[in-house]
């Protein structure tokens, strides 16, 4: 891997995730899988990116990749960057663990303890909080022994502890002033749909979502106004707790600061990544500089949190359990207050996936990863599925990494497609593109394979299909990893990698048919 | 509710279980001749002559009907307590009350030892099924399997050598004693206590629980109590270690398989700190498992229970049943066969409830 | 601790019948893992003893047990002697009652110990295959009546229920092994029954039934050699177990040997009574000899089933 060819300007701000040069491998008995060889893309803010691909190409591994997810043992990431929001949260993996490959079978592998705690601090900070994943066998992904409501509220609590907090804050500290605020804005408001919007809204800012409905209807009779502000202040008094709340205010100040340790974390991560010695020791000291602070800052929070634990939990436990039936009426699934105490078995494919979903987006994630969310399930939960994803994705505004192998899916859900062949991006580009205008022999040998009653019916009546199989990657072929299979073979397949080039618009494919350009590696 | 029936469900099925156990005893104990089985009941020094006795308790016995009606006498005895008699150097009486003077030891010694393995395993199990192929790990798999392939009675002998009492002259950790449940000397020979009865046979037995230990701290009697508490240091940490290895093989299997599991993956992607990975999401599968085997390892406490109680001269119902072995007591053999299954038994059907209380997918 | 192990192997292993390179995969599998293979060579070495002394007894020197102790040399007390290299090899590990060497009768041990514990895993092993396999494959009444009767055997812990079987035969070796036998069986009977079930419901056995092959044919073509691997398995892990139960039968005297007997468990009973003069080894000696034996055996059987489950396998 050639780190000089990077370019870092590349990066721009709407880019959410960048991933470069990924590279991961599996040390197993029989040899070394070059599961992931090479691969870079990014996906851009609010964009449906789909990964396409046989069994086996790859996908899945990088999408573990990105979550940091990798099993180890046998896998690892040895190599490349991921980029979160602008910042690197792989370290250097050289630095994390040495790896010896003796032979293909006869590997060491050394672990620097130090730098793999705080790598691990980081990942587990950004995983869930930044990135969310949702997994392909949904009875599986979700743990047996715990309700849906406790996964879904273990989520909330870990990530959303400011954002309760304030709630819980303000609720129990709302002024004459909020009150008269929302009502003549929400006066002001005539749409109906607008309305229900906006008072859903202010029902979650000041925690008490319970009694959104009854807000509706109070604002919506045609009462007049002292009488409605009456009403709503006997609606909102019996939802105080009373609770002493500077308890809670502590607890926002912090996690806020947690928040921003974490900041300063990646900052100084990304000094050392760059070498750069002057942000290194400055970011340095204000980790400690922080550290310090907190320590003296919270000491009677620690103690307090101990001695009040029962009192303090129970709280943020009915918070975050409204949360939970909030989510999980996001996702449609009917009955939130029965399924929250259900446990995953006694729900069907679909209602589990849409649980999945949920708590995948407990903690407003800005990216999501949807690794075959609907292999598993049957074609009409398939779709409802399919459904959901594209609305929350409009919804929430965030990205997500759609991976799949099916193609029909991919052209109903993404904006713009990588199509993976054994561990390679061999194609990118919008989905448009891919379906009227595919360049790589691979992704025109899959797109003709999916059986079409339009086209193929009247064209040929045989639907075709690819010859050979999906190579073994212990010893991958040399050269393109397509070439055994490809139509168009030529001797330069054999002897170089193909590079991954733009040829126009965005489209960029990894072929010698369109250009001279080979990659780094072989 | 739906757990009541459950267990009641499982209570019926325990009938044919209990049953077969029954017809067990019953076939083992007519490989032996009428004589044979009516010796117990015999008084050589009554005046009613000797044949006569044989043929009463022959009758009483139901041993000249076809064997379904013998049978039929003998379910009908046990279960009006009538399990026979006995007559050993140990203990000579009714089955029954033997059984009712020496379980109790039995039972102090397998709670302790449970707990104690218990209490220690998960932890422990925990830490190194999380860090597999770790040093750490490797130093628990070696402790479990050693303790796990020790043969249970070299084990005491070894653990009286370093630890017992006079075995090794001058060994400074020498301080527990080696032999019975209590040592003599920790009683007042010029008070002895109303409490405790000195059979004829060697064995002191105390009332009203037949625990010298609970029965010397009712009576406030704390030598005696603390006797009684050091001389089951011994067999209980024996126990204990047999126990402790084989629970601990399983905590670590099934916290190495839970890990594997997609749920993890789940856990981890929502960003769960690995501490509570490790207890929220794996050790709490990993137990399931564990627990479907206690009833096992129960099985094999069990039978660690007759040799501990034979190396440290423990008066449980193991050396009850031992020494109705070895000195040809058929009634005190079957008895003991059928208490311990019964306990056996009893043990597999908490394991059961236990098991579909922690796995919620357990259909009642 | 001994255990019924064949309950803790729950996820049961059903492949298709290995080919020559599959075998050789696994055996190499096996013996890259380091604890199984020096688990495999110290268990082959006992299996050599006790073979050596079944048929060259005189090299090992012991082949004249009952006159052993005309081996006593010429010492004034009757207190075992303590391990020693000055009287030659025999001596290395001291004496124990009658001034008995304690090394030659340890590998004369073997040979009794190995050899009966083989032939009850054995026979165990092959009455509970034939049982275990036609109640699985057939199932339906047969099935039932084999749950419910192995169900009273594991209802009784095992050493219990080998006093109460032996004691009703008459107390004696042979006896002890036919109980032991009746023990055991079931174990086996549970495993293939499992086997057996799983295997029916294999694509490949229900291809083979569609095409017209009989039960018994699919039974010793499909099912069989199916059950075959993880059968091996368990008879190497219950080996062990039952190297220490017939030790610790004669160490309770449940089986009475003579004061000679070369076994284990009834030397380690013998010289437990030197112990409160300070005389250790006669106890710890043959002790460790019996540990190093059971540990090796379950080493070789945890990794063989780790290689033979391809679940575990990487």
């Amino acid at each position: 891997m050639l780190v000089n060819e990077i370019d870092k300007t590349k990066i721009t701000r709407d880019d959410y995730l960048v991933v470069q040069n990924l590279k991961t491998q599996f040390f197993t008995s029989k040899g070394i899988v070059k599961a992931i060889d090479s691969v870079s893309f990014s996906v851009k803010e609010g964009e449906v990116y789909g990964i396409v691909g046989e069994s086996g190409c790859g996908k899945s591994v990088t999408a573990t990749s990105i979550m940091d997810l990798v099993p180890d043992p046998p896998g690892r990431i040895i190599g490349g960057s991921i980029y979160i929001d602008g910042f690197d949260i792989i370290s250097d993996t050289d630095k994390l663990v040495k790896i010896t490959v003796k032979s293909e079978t006869d590997v060491k592998i050394k672990r620097n303890k130090r730098l793999i705690k705080r790598h691990n601090y980081i990942i587990s900070r950004i995983r869930g909080k930044k990135i969310a994943m949702i997994f392909q066998e949904p009875s599986l992904a979700l743990n047996p022994v715990m309700t849906i409501g406790d996964q879904i509220i273990e989520n909330i609590l870990l990530h959303n502890m400011v954002s309760i907090s304030e709630s819980i804050i303000r609720r129990e500290t709302i002024k004459d002033q909020d009150l008269d605020n929302f009502l003549s804005e929400a006066s002001a408001i005539k749409n109906h749909s607008d309305l229900k919007r906006y008072v859903q809204r202010w029902a979650r800012d000041f925690g008490m979502p319970d009694i959104e409905d009854s807000i509706l209807n109070v604002l919506s009779s045609n009462a007049a106004k002292p009488f409605v502000r009456k009403e709503l202040v006997e609606l909102i008094i019996p939802q105080r707790k009373g609770v002493n709340i500077n308890i809670f205010k502590e607890t926002k100040d912090y996690h806020d600061d947690l928040n921003k340790l974490l900041d300063l974390n990646l900052k100084l991560l990304n000094s050392e990544n760059k070498a750069d010695t002057a942000g290194i020791a400055r970011y340095e000291q204000e980790v400690k500089n922080l550290e310090r602070q907190m320590r003296t800052k919270y000491l009677t929070f620690n103690l307090k949190r101990i001695i009040l634990k029962k009192t303090y939990q129970r709280v943020f436990q009915e918070e975050a359990r409204r949360r939970a039936i909030e989510l999980l009426k996001l996702v449609n699934i009917a009955g939130p207050e029965r399924v929250i105490d259900s446990y995953p078995h006694e729900l069907s494919g679909g209602m589990q996936q849409r649980s999945m979903i949920a708590m995948a987006l407990a903690s407003d994630p800005r990216l999501l990863i949807a690794d075959e969310p609907t292999t598993a399930l049957d074609v009409t939960t398939q779709a409802q599925i399919l459904d959901l994803i594209r609305e929350l994705n409009k919804f929430t505004g965030s990205s997500v990494i759609f991976i799949t192998h099916d193609l029909a899916v991919i052209a109903e859900m993404c904006n713009r497609v990588a199509v993976m062949y054994a561990g390679n991006i061999v194609e990118e580009a919008s989905v448009d593109d891919i379906f009227t205008n595919s360049k790589h022999p691979y992704t025109t040998g899959l797109l003709k394979s999916i059986p079409r009653t339009d086209i193929n019916v009247a064209r040929n009546l045989r639907m075709e299909s690819i010859p050979g199989n999906v190579p073994n990657l212990i010893t991958p072929p040399t050269g393109c990893r397509f070439n055994p299979r490809c139509q168009h073979k030529m001797d330069v397949c054999e002897k170089s990698k193909p590079k991954l080039v733009d040829v126009g618009d965005g489209h960029k494919v990894a072929c010698f048919l369109y250009s001279d350009l080979t990659d780094g590696d072989n | 509710m739906e757990l009541r029936y459950y267990i009641i469900r499982r209570l019926l099925l325990l009938i044919p279980t209990i049953l077969g156990l029954t017809v067990l005893t019953f076939l083992l104990m007519r490989a032996f001749p009428n004589y044979q089985l009516v010796q117990g009941y015999i008084n050589p020094h009554s005046s009613i002559p000797v044949s006569v006795q044989m043929l009463n308790a022959e009758k009483a016995l139901g041993l000249n009907y076809p064997p379904p009606v013998q049978y039929i006498y003998y379910l009908k005895d046990l279960f009006l307590g009538n399990w026979g008699q006995m007559s050993t150097t140990f203990y000579s009486g009714p089955v029954l009350r033997g059984i009712e003077y020496f379980f109790p030891n039995t039972v102090q010694l397998a709670i302790f030892s449970i707990i104690l393995s218990i209490i220690i395993a998960i932890p422990l199990g925990t830490y190194i099924g999380a860090r597999p192929n770790t040093a750490a790990d490797q130093a628990g798999r070696v402790f479990s399997l050693a303790f796990y392939a020790m043969p249970t009675f070299w084990l005491a002998l070894i653990l009286q050598i370093i630890l017992g009492q006079d075995v090794i002259y001058g060994n400074p950790f020498g301080i527990f004693p080696i032999q019975g449940s209590f040592q003599p000397t920790s009683i007042n020979p010029l008070h002895p206590p109303s409490w405790l009865i000195n059979t004829q046979l060697g064995t002191v037995l105390s009332s009203p629980t037949h625990l010298i230990l609970i029965d010397a701290l009712i009576h406030g009697d704390f030598a005696v109590a603390s006797s009684a508490f050091m001389s089951l240091v011994l067999p209980v940490v024996t126990l204990t270690l047999t126990l402790l290895a084989g629970i601990l093989r399983f905590v670590r299997a099934g916290m190495v398989d839970a890990a594997s599991q997609e749920y993890v993956k789940t856990a981890r992607s929502k960003g769960v700190p690995e501490r509570l990975v490790i207890k929220r999401h794996i050790r709490k599968n990993a137990l399931i498992p564990t627990v479907t085997v206690l009833g096992l390892l129960f099985a094999s406490l069990l039978g660690g229970v007759v040799t501990i109680e034979y190396v440290f001269g423990y008066p449980g119902i193991g050396l009850f049943g031992l020494n109705a072995v070895l000195q040809n007591q058929i009634f005190g053999v079957m008895g003991t066969t059928l208490i311990f299954g019964l306990i056996l038994v009893m043990a597999n059907l908490i394991v059961d409830v236990v098991y579909a209380l922690i796995d919620p997918r357990i259909r009642y | 601790m001994v255990l019924r192990k064949s309950m803790r192997t729950p996820d049961v292993v059903v492949k298709k019948r290995p080919r020559l390179e599959d075998t050789i995969y696994t055996a190499k599998l096996f013996f890259k893992n380091r604890l199984a293979f020096v688990g495999f060579v110290i268990t082959m070495i006992y299996f050599a003893i006790a073979v050596i002394d079944e048929v060259y007894p005189q090299w090992l020197g012991v082949s004249n047990l009952n006159s052993m102790a005309n081996w006593v040399p010429a010492l004034s007390s009757n207190v075992p002697t303590a391990p020693t290299l000055s009287h030659g090899w025999m001596y290395i590990f001291g004496t124990t009652q009658f001034l008995v060497p304690i090394f030659p009768v340890m590998l004369a041990a073997l040979k009794f110990d190995i050899g009966y514990s083989l032939l009850i895993v054995t026979i165990g092993a092959l009455f509970g295959l034939a049982v275990g396999t036609i109640a699985g494959y057939f199932g339906k009444i047969f099935d039932e009546i084999l749950m419910r009767v192995t169900d009273i055997f594991f209802s009784v812990p095992f050493i219990v229920l080998a006093f109460a079987i032996s004691y009703a035969l008459g107390r004696s070796l042979n006896t002890v092994i036919i109980a032991l036998i009746i023990i055991w069986w079931p174990i086996y009977a549970r495993l293939t029954r499992g086997l057996a079930l799983s295997t029916r419901s294999m694509k490949y056995v229900e291809a083979a039934t569609a095409s017209g092959s009989s039960g018994m044919r699919n039974v010793v073509v499909h099912v069989i050699p199916n059950v075959l691997s993880p059968v091996f398995v368990q008879i190497s892990l219950d080996l062990g177990s039952i190297v220490q139960i017939f030790a610790t039968l004669y160490f309770l005297s449940v089986i009475q040997g003579s004061q000679l007997l070369p076994e284990l468990g009834n030397m380690i009973s013998r010289g437990q009574t030197y112990l409160p003069q300070g005389i250790w080894w006669p106890v710890v000696i043959p002790g460790i000899f019996l540990l190093i034996f059971t540990v090796s055996i379950n080493l070789m059987g945890d990794g063989l089933r780790d290689v033979l489950d391809p679940k575990l396998r990487r």
